[in-house]
């Protein structure tokens, strides 16, 4: 952070060079693809300067660089005030999380090296800094020699809700027993040699890793307490790769190699004493624990290899295909010591200590594989066939050893085998015919087959439970063109299958999907969108009915093709029912769960060159009836040529109906200066 | 562990290797011949802006020889033989991306282009089934860098909320992913050329879904696996673009995400997976309303059957 800020300063320090900056060349960017495609790219700007909390970074065309500025670009540096959020705390960290202080909130640079000894361009794209998500993205090349991209992401993930996974919420205790304090890092890096070559070696690699702290519970082997504690988290994967990109001419092959790294060191302790959850007498004995510690070490690796094709053998056929094989496997050791007062249910006596030794090892071979087919036997009529494969099959030992003191030290081994195999196939064959132009007609078929075996739950009493998929899918679909301004697309596809891996899975279902833009003029556009599903299990012991409905439409308003400003009123409606036979646990009686969502959201925004005002609208009712509120509005004082004052203030709030202890509001002003050139 | 990694080197070196093994001269396009080829410095005459721009991006290539047969003409490999259209002026007489269908204009830029970055293969992706054009989101002619795309996470979900308005919309709801924070872009975890994943997800690690990318901890393998988070992902229980349930469960009380699959009476080994619910929790209490309080390693365990530690 502190060398990326210095990194920036001094950046934006050499961008106040002497020389007098030139205006970045308008020309060059204005002369971009089509008028429709401008005209399509004036709607999302507004559209995310809606939602962007930052402002968003300059547009790009004014960082396309002139022949004459070797570093052209913008940054926007703020400090953020945010009072005490009124409501609960944790909540507003669980959803918000933004806190005072300076932010490197955008920077944008584009920098040309004139002699081409290094590279030619860099791109440095950053967003905020010092806010609990941040980004950091570098491209670099030099032209016929290399391109190199690399991608920074840290986001804090703070989960930490009163009213949610709290069993003593009912008697005032306000701890999330199942909370998270984290960060997420993860960095992609690629390096391409030689592109735009026949050959481009390539070479990559990934880090991801998660650390920080949290609540969770402690069980031990009886069902009769269970207790928060402290937890830990630390955990990373590494991914190398390396590969070779081929072009000749009709055929392209892909060849890669890769491997990962993974650790995992999570853990949890606690000092006690700590009552748990159960503080009531048990055979006349409280349950507390006194102390107790617990460590995973997981080591893991996997292989991959990878290989792509695409060709066009001859003019009327293209063939596209993947295989992939990866060999992810793990070593664990387990260890767990705790004292206090447990009941040991399978012999009914209570003991005072324990130690839970566990070594063990997994391994999931994992076979992908696809296929797909364009035919063109003539001008207006295609037929695609794709044939999809994905299997794999997980095997894992595990040694579990029990040191127990229950009056005298009891010691138990158990030895476990775990599997579960996966097929899943997929072909599918779309015939499109071309009516006209600017109509096209598909139909299709799609069958979906496999099976799936997984050790069975100890209580069903099977060793293993098995499931298989047979699906049939009848496909459908239109694209009507009206010249430039207007453009519809339909999907539809429908099955009555019989067999599924889990209750809930798609079974007999039909699915629509509908999409619209019209150009009504160069300034105004609006667009729709409506998807449907119903799905359906009619088992009389499952009893699936699920019905999906969301309906969008966006109107956008781009006077003189946004150079004035824009206007966007963005709407959506969801409406969800599920209906379910479930059993509870402690009757088995089969009862209905029911779940409906009904949700109204609102975009909007109303930008031009000084203001923004707007913001965005939850209305949610249903089984979890809350609304979310996000306005804001802003104001940009021009200061100089090249220096903008931005103020912005936003709240936040959000309503749950039901869980009021997880409500919260916030009122957050930004000031922030942009340099550009 | 030390096998794997000393067979991830050698393949990897000897795919390194392999890519720098001269190959077989390229057959030049049969186009290259046709007489009517003006060049790139005729077409700057009149659209010089147009030119000036193209030579910042990675088209400006072809002109220097990336492609044999090409070389000085850039504008030609896209547009066709301009000598027509030099001599009379007119539209008429050059061919225009801009107008013609997606599928024309995708055979376009996929008769170079067919295979880069594009894993599951174009054709058979949801864009190309859509008629969704290249032209769409890249602009040819320059603006955003080497990809001729935009690569900012603002412009990059500006420009695909600007099709999948509901999709968008899902991330206004209190709990979801931190798109519109600019955190995070579409394209981090979607393939909009195609994919080997469903729903255009992006693959990690090879043939992983690209949720494990940035939650590594919840790839595994595990010694004992929680079944439909390998069959059916993480959207068996998770929205993933946004929820107005916390953890952006797919229902309001986490018991009733569990309880829908594992309530299987009578049991049998061949119908669904997921078995019954321990028939000793008495939901009534509320130490028993969520599932995951106690069966904290829902994704997967190493160390306990029941997901309990």
């Amino acid at each position: 952070m502190r060398l990326l800020a210095c990194f920036l300063l001094v950046v934006s320090l050499a961008a106040q060079a002497p020389d007098a900056p030139k205006p970045a060349d308008q020309s060059a960017s204005s002369a971009q693809a089509a008028p429709a495609a401008q005209s399509s790219q004036a709607a999302p700007a507004a559209q995310s300067a809606a939602s962007a909390p930052a402002a968003a970074p300059a547009p790009a065309a004014e960082n396309q660089p002139s022949g004459d500025n070797w570093l052209t670009g913008s940054i926007e540096l703020g400090y953020r005030w945010v009072p005490t959020p009124g409501g609960t705390d944790n909540a507003y960290r669980s959803v918000v999380n933004l806190t005072d202080g300076f932010r490197i909130l955008n920077s944008d640079f584009t920098i040309l090296d004139p002699h081409h000894w290094l590279f030619d361009r860099a791109d440095v794209h950053t967003s905020n800094w010092g806010d609990p998500y941040t980004t950091l993205r570098v491209n670099i090349e030099k032209h016929d020699w290399y391109n190199l991209t690399a991608n920074y992401r840290n986001i804090a993930y703070f989960d930490f809700l009163p009213s949610f996974a709290n069993p003593e919420f009912n008697q005032g205790a306000l701890l999330d027993q199942n909370s998270f304090d984290t960060a997420i890092r993860a960095t992609d890096i690629q390096l391409d040699l030689l592109p735009h070559k026949w050959i481009t070696p390539y070479l990559g690699f990934s880090s991801n890793t998660q650390y920080g702290r949290g609540v969770t519970d402690f069980n031990q082997e009886s069902q009769y307490n269970e207790y928060p504690v402290a937890s830990l988290y630390s955990d990373l994967t590494n991914n190398y790769r390396a590969g070779v990109r081929m072009e000749m001419g009709k055929y392209h092959v892909t060849l890669e190699q890769g491997g990962t790294t993974f650790k995992d060191d999570q853990g949890a302790s606690d000092m006690g004493p700590n009552p748990g959850n159960f503080t009531g007498l048990l055979f006349g004995e409280t349950m507390p624990l006194d102390s107790m510690d617990e460590l995973y070490r997981v080591r893991g690796d996997s292989v991959y290899s990878k290989a792509l094709l695409a060709a066009n053998p001859l003019p009327w056929i293209s063939v596209t295909g993947q295989f992939v094989y990866a060999r992810p496997r793990t070593d664990v050791d387990y260890t767990e010591n705790s004292t206090g007062n447990f009941l040991l249910q399978r012999i009914l006596q209570f003991y005072s200590s324990g130690q839970d030794l566990l070594t063990g090892d997994a391994n999931m071979p994992h076979l992908t594989g696809s296929l797909s087919v364009e035919l063109r036997p003539w001008r207006r009529f295609r037929i695609v066939e794709s044939w999809m494969s994905d299997r794999f099959h997980g095997a894992s030992d595990a040694l579990l050893v029990e040191n127990l003191l229950a009056g005298m030290p009891l010691t138990d081994q158990q030895l476990a085998n775990e599997r579960i195999v996966l097929r899943y196939n997929q072909e599918e064959v779309d015939a499109y015919y071309e009516v006209t132009p600017y109509l096209t007609l598909r139909g299709g078929y799609r069958f979906v087959w496999g099976n799936t075996d997984v050790t069975a739950p100890i209580l069903t009493g099977l060793p293993s439970e098995t499931a298989n998929l047979h699906r049939n899918v009848g496909i459908a679909g239109v694209s009507y063109r009206l010249g430039q301004k207007f453009r519809i697309n339909g999907d539809a596809e429908g099955s009555n299958s019989a067999q599924a891996f889990f209750r809930t899975s798609l079974q007999q279902y039909e699915k629509a999907h509908v999409r619209a833009q019209y150009d009504l003029s160069p300034a105004w556009h609006v667009a729709a969108d409506v998807s449907l599903l119903n799905n359906s299990n009619p088992n009389p012991n499952v009893q699936l009915d699920f019905s999906s409905r969301v309906e969008s439409a966006s109107l956008n308003w781009t006077p003189n093709s946004g150079k004035w400003g824009s206007v966007l009123v963005d709407y959506s409606r969801v409406a969800i029912r599920s209906d379910i036979l479930y059993l509870i646990p402690q009757s088995l009686q089969p009862t209905p769960s029911i779940y409906t969502e009904n949700d109204h959201l609102l975009t909007t925004l109303a930008s031009f060159r000084w203001f923004a005002v707007g913001g965005s609208m939850f209305l949610g009712s249903g089984s979890r009836p809350t609304q979310y509120y996000q306005p804001l509005a802003r104001l940009t004082v021009p200061l100089h040529k090249h220096v903008d004052w931005i103020t912005e203030w936003r709240w936040y709030a959000m309503n749950d109906v039901f869980y009021a202890l997880d409500n919260f509001r916030s009122n957050q002003i930004m000031s922030s200066l942009r340099f550009s050139r | 562990m030390r096998n794997n990694l000393l067979q991830a080197v050698r393949g990897v070196a000897g795919i390194v290797a392999c890519g720098f093994i001269p190959w077989v001269a390229m057959p030049a396009p049969a186009a290259s011949d046709a007489p009517a080829y003006v060049g790139s410095e005729a077409c700057k005459v009149c659209h010089e802006e147009i030119y000036n721009n193209l030579k910042k991006t990675p088209h400006s290539a072809v002109d220097t020889g990336a492609r044999p047969g090409w070389t000085g003409r850039a504008c030609e490999s896209c547009h066709g033989p301009g000598g027509k259209h030099v001599e009379s002026a007119s539209a008429a007489d050059i061919k225009n991306p801009d107008k013609e269908t997606s599928t024309e204009v995708d055979r376009t830029c996929l008769t170079c282009h067919l295979n880069q970055r594009t894993p599951g293969g174009r054709i058979a992706s949801g864009h190309a089934r859509d008629e969704v054009g290249c032209t769409t989101c890249h602009s040819i002619h320059g603006q955003g860098g080497a990809k001729l795309v935009l690569h900012a996470n603002a412009e990059i979900n500006a420009k695909c909320s600007t099709c999948h308005i509901s999709q968008w919309a899902s991330f206004n709801k209190p709990y979801k992913h931190r798109l519109i924070e600019n955190a995070m872009s579409c394209v981090d975890c979607h393939n909009p050329h195609a994919s080997i994943r469903p729903d255009t997800l992006t693959a990690s690690f090879g043939d992983e879904p690209g949720c494990l990318n940035c939650h590594g901890d919840k790839r595994g393998p595990f010694i004992y696996e929680h079944a439909p988070v390998r069959d059916e992902g993480c959207t068996a229980c998770h929205e993933p673009h946004g929820s107005a349930n916390p953890r952006m469960l797919i229902r309001h009380e986490v018991r009733l995400v569990c309880l829908e699959c594992h309530s299987n009476l009578p049991f049998s080994a061949n119908t669904v997976i997921g078995g019954v619910a321990p028939a000793f929790h008495d939901l009534r209490s509320t130490r028993f309303q969520d599932c995951t309080i106690c069966h904290v390693k829902v994704h997967g365990s190493y160390a306990d059957r029941e997901f309990l530690r």
